[in-house]
């Protein structure tokens, strides 16, 4: 391995940097959220008298609880269904290799270009005309058929590269094909099912364009959408805000940071498969 | 895309009658994902199309006016304006953060993979897991008159640059757009570097004897060996450019005038505030194929690489 | 995540969306309006039936929180649900709400807009009589109704105010103080001549925000005094033909356009908030602020006796006041399953002393309803006192004009914000920003 001396050091010098430039925004907050509620911090300052109060008041103001309890409900419905009708049709398309396959990746890939702002406004008049709009059911329908392009197109690129032998293996010692289905591929494909509830998981939670447009009351949103609801709230308390947008994505940084690892590779295949 | 191998002549048969069965088997497993998809994508995209034809409030009766949305949508300078808005974002969302990858990996490309890169990747990696409405709150901050940005140029002695950034013309949209280098930096970091970790190690020992410096051998060896990667990246980042609504929505709402005002926040003002469902829908459709008709030819260069 | 379109897979997608566009060809969007609630009989008497009534507010906007505490103690068997948005998203949502099949009973709803000639808010009228709102000033109803062909100012009423608010310039008497500044100006010439003062002594002349556009309150405030007060109100009621392109409209923005030049403005208006110029005076930051009676509880808080509240004074002295005043405006959804309770509601906040009370205390607005009806008490002396004489004033001089803002739905968020974001930044003239307003209004009127 023959490198420069200079490049290493110039490296480890800008990786440093991008680390840094990456927390000042996120230490910012957390500065902010600890200063006393009734003042405006100046910049970048670590309080003299951290304020961790201001924590149990956004919380309290910000109606927390009953925010992730709508969240919760949200992703509780959006992944399992939209987990478990993406892995029967990328095993179809990609398992199976079924006639017509090919068409019907298409129509789904396509899918992957359109701006959820180009959608928006019909989903609003559909979920008005389902009788679902302001309810926690105009997000999650439209969000599950949102995430087919993606889901469908992930669990289709692990399905297509099982190799074929085993499923014919499999048949040949008489297994049906669902018996195939649960036995062999199911397992097979556990850690691409897993990669793809982290990410579902982080994008229903991080929804915003969707819930803010679709259910008026802030409260029956994902916490992202609720966000607007927190500038309102908190609009005389920069603390608070930053406290409040503290507590709202702590879900979402513990859940990462327990399967970074997973989810580090599932972002970085889900970019590069296909 | 892969084809359907070829099996030896005696198993066809056989194979052809199994084929039917899981062709049947196949389309019922589909169905469910499609009818998701067809329903909530499809449809919607379909309806959208049919009100861009018409003026309605959303409520009262529609008229159909053909294609005057469209040419609405082509001639006011605002709604260009937010379009041009969004093209100087893929500058911020794009060019930065895959340039600031492609540095970074390289640079970086022969670091062993011990706990302080993990570190690191964990925090490259931290803006992907955060709303970017949160993003967009913590950076309305940074950027305040009395926020860290102003502080950080006071402290270093560049005072005279400090200025409240996101109510400055010169600098709103830029400093938007640094909210989305900040978000995609470390993804395009992360995914350069892994895709730099498959490159043959032995081409670029070979090029350094042949005493190449930096520059050839990134331009000989790197890039065209990163050039899925970029493909995906760029096409990523772009869609996620000209789709931008939560940052804005949260830090901006398209001013000081209408220096931030982008195609998302636009749609989301004309379709609900002013109520005119046909313009908005026209908008969000010029806005769909403004995307394919950016991403597409990406595509095709990548794979015409691949040949 | 790559995309690979061969020409047969397009054919495809192309007819599969071509397939989806045949269906819904021929039919026209649109659903038909909802019915008017014509099948209950209008009374004035208070169901004795647990009721729960629902409201859409704003945030920040605590009020409503009070009134139907202090309703539910009186009147236990009717309690509320209030659900809450940003100004913004409630205005761009209300009148989907309203159309939605559980429409709130009582909605905050600052521009009528297209919602009466859609049928969704419930007309007032049969109240009128039968409450006897006649008794009421009928200049301070008449922006609230709306005639048959969507013209605002006569016809119909549609809405009531929770408080009728009316705008002015506070002044901080300490910088008075250091300045030699005894009383308020007497006019706009005058007032000018004490801005310059303040600039020359390092004093802001006018806190001011804009990033949510708020700077209107200056803009419109100077605009009052140069324009034909019918003319401009023909405009903001939609009246045919009614145009904002007026020498008055721009004569008062030129003046704005003048100001941002001499730098009365804070140089970082574009990035102050209402809330953040609010916080700002309050502490101690400006010799004047333009701002509504809802401030003035706050400001007297902060700032004890060292502020002062006035109209904006006229272009001549002696000349009668006009000034920006506006109900707090809510309407009833005509899709309400309870009609005869919420307007219960709403007449016992113009009439019943508490209700009349929390008005004043928490929002400084006049309550409204019957002149004769005894006034709450207020300290004497403070700034909510002020409003209330501010109120009577305006009334007695029939100076009241409505907000600007409220023309149109699209309006403030589409046009008057940015182009005034460009005005007190010098960045276009007085006469552009009226005339690009103007063009804005047309395309929204006539699309």
């Amino acid at each position: 391995m023959i490198t420069s001396k200079t490049e290493i050091v110039i490296g480890r010098v800008l990786l440093a940097l991008a680390v840094v430039l990456t927390l000042i925004p996120l230490v910012n907050m957390l500065s902010a959220a600890l200063q006393p509620a009734d003042r405006n911090p100046a910049g970048l300052t670590w309080p003299t008298d951290p304020q961790w109060g201001n924590f149990v008041e956004a919380f309290e103001v910000g109606n927390v609880w009953r925010l992730m309890g709508s969240s919760a409900f949200i992703v509780v419905c959006v992944v399992p269904i939209a987990l478990l009708i993406a892995t029967l049709a990328g095993y179809a398309l990609g398992g199976l290799r079924i006639r017509g396959a090919r068409a019907v990746l298409v129509l789904f890939v396509v899918g992957l270009t359109i701006p959820f702002e180009s959608l928006i406004i019909p989903l609003y008049y559909q979920a008005q005309g389902l009788g679902t709009l302001n309810t926690q059911w105009a997000v999650i329908f439209p969000l599950i058929g949102l995430f087919m392009p993606f889901s469908v197109f992930w669990m289709r690129a692990h399905f297509v590269n099982v190799p074929r032998e085993l499923s014919e293996a499999a048949r040949v010692d008489g297994a049906t094909m669902w018996q195939e289905f649960v036995r062999i591929q199911l397992p097979l494909a556990l850690p691409a099912i897993s990669a793809l509830t982290i990410l579902l998981f982080i994008w229903t939670w991080n929804q915003f364009l969707l819930p803010v447009v679709l259910i008026a009351d802030p409260l029956d949103r994902t916490v992202a959408g609720a966000l607007t609801f927190f500038q309102g709230q908190y609009y005389l308390s920069i603390p608070l805000l930053n406290a409040g947008a503290l507590i709202i994505i702590i879900p979402a940084i513990i859940v990462f940071l327990i399967f970074q690892r997973q989810f580090i590779r599932a972002l970085l295949q889900g970019a590069v498969k296909g | 895309m892969t084809t359907t191998s070829t099996s030896s002549a005696p198993r066809r048969a056989a194979a052809r009658a199994a084929a039917r069965r899981a062709d049947l088997a196949g389309w019922l497993l589909v169905l469910p994902a499609l009818a998701a998809y067809g329903t909530f994508v499809i449809y919607p995209l379909a309806t959208g199309i049919q009100f861009s034809f018409y003026d309605w409030n959303g409520i009262g009766a529609a008229t159909w006016v053909g294609l005057e949305n469209y040419i609405t949508v082509l001639t006011n300078p605002d709604l260009l304006g937010a379009i041009r808005n969004s093209f100087v974002l893929v500058a911020f969302f794009t060019i930065i953060p895959v340039g600031t990858g492609l540095v970074l990996a390289t640079l970086i490309r022969t670091m062993r993979d011990g706990a302080a890169l993990r570190a690191a990747q964990t925090v490259l990696f931290l803006p992907q897991i955060i709303p970017l409405a949160a993003a967009g709150i913590a950076w309305s901050w940074m950027y305040a008159q009395t926020g860290a940005v102003n502080q950080i140029l006071n402290a270093i002695g560049l005072g005279f640059l400090a200025r409240p950034w996101l109510a400055d013309y010169a600098t709103a949209l830029p400093a938007v757009g640094l909210i989305g280098s900040w978000v995609l930096t470390g993804l395009c970091t992360v995914l350069l570097l892994t895709g730099i970790g498959k490159i043959d190690v032995s081409l670029y020992e070979a090029i350094r004897l042949d005493g190449a410096g930096w520059f050839r051998e990134f331009i000989t060896i790197t890039l065209p060996g990163l050039r899925q990667e970029l493909a995906v990246l760029v096409t990523l980042t772009m869609i996620a450019a000209l789709s931008t609504f939560d940052i804005i929505y949260i830090s901006t709402q398209g001013g000081p005038g209408r220096a931030t005002l982008v195609p998302g926040l636009l749609i989301f003002r004309i379709g609900f505030t002013q109520s005119d469902v046909g313009l908005a829908s026209a908008f969000g459709i010029v806005m769909m194929v403004l995307v394919l008709a950016l991403v597409l030819p990406i595509q095709r260069l990548a794979r015409i690489g691949d040949r | 995540m790559r995309l690979h379109m061969s020409r047969r897979s397009r054919t495809v997608v192309g007819a599969a969306v071509a397939f989806a566009m045949l269906g819904l060809a021929g039919c026209a969007p649109g659903a038909s309006a909802p019915e008017e609630t014509d099948g209950v009989e209008v009374s004035t008497e208070l169901t004795d039936e647990e009721v729960v009534l629902t409201i859409a507010d704003e945030t920040g906007f605590p009020v409503t929180d009070a009134l139907t505490e202090e309703f539910t103690r009186q009147y236990p068997n009717v309690t509320f649900e209030i659900t809450r948005d940003t100004f913004q998203n409630l205005t761009a949502n209300a009148p989907r709400l309203l159309a939605g099949a559980n429409p709130p009973d009582l909605i905050r709803l600052p521009t009528i807009g297209d919602t009466v000639k859609d049928g969704l808010l419930a007309n007032l009228d049969p109240y009128y009589e039968a409450y006897g709102w006649d008794a009421w000033p009928a200049s301070q109803l008449s922006p609230l109704r709306m005639s048959e062909d969507g013209v605002r100012g006569s016809g119909s009423l549609y809405q009531l105010g929770l408080g009728y608010s009316v705008t002015g310039i506070y002044m901080n008497l300490n910088h008075a103080e250091t300045l030699g500044i005894t009383e308020p100006p007497k006019t706009i010439a005058e007032m000018e001549e004490m801005m310059d003062a303040a600039k020359a002594a390092g004093i802001l002349p006018i806190m001011a925000g804009d990033s949510d556009g708020v700077v209107n309150f200056v803009v419109q405030a100077l605009m009052n005094q140069y324009a034909d007060q019918d003319e401009f109100l023909s405009w903001m009621f939609n009246e045919p033909g009614a145009t904002y392109n007026t020498e008055g409209n721009v004569q008062g923005a030129e003046k704005i356009r003048e100001w941002a030049d001499k730098g009365y403005f804070p140089s970082d208006i574009n990035a102050i908030d209402y809330f953040t110029f609010v916080t700002r005076f309050s502490e101690g930051e400006g010799l004047f602020t333009f701002n509504g009676n809802w401030a003035a509880a706050g400001y007297q808080e902060a700032l004890g006796d060292d502020v002062t509240f006035f109209l904006a004074p006229p272009v001549n002295e002696g000349d009668r006041f006009i000034a920006m005043g506006a109900a707090n405006s809510f309407s009833v959804a005509a899709g309400s399953d309870n009609l005869n309770e919420i307007v219960y509601f709403l007449n016992w906040i113009h009439t019943n002393p508490e209700a009349r009370q929390i008005i004043v205390d928490i929002t400084g607005a006049s309550p409204g309803g019957d002149p004769s009806l005894p006034l709450p008490e207020v300290e004497p002396g403070s700034l909510i006192e002020k409003a209330l004489e501010m109120s009577a004033q305006i009334g007695a001089d029939n100076g009241q004009v409505d907000f600007m803002a409220n023309t149109t739905a699209g309006i403030y968020a589409g046009s008057i914000i940015p182009e005034s974001q460009l005005l007190v930044t010098s960045q276009i003239t007085g006469r552009e920003f009226v005339e690009r307003v103007q063009a804005f209004y047309e395309q929204e009127i006539g699309g």
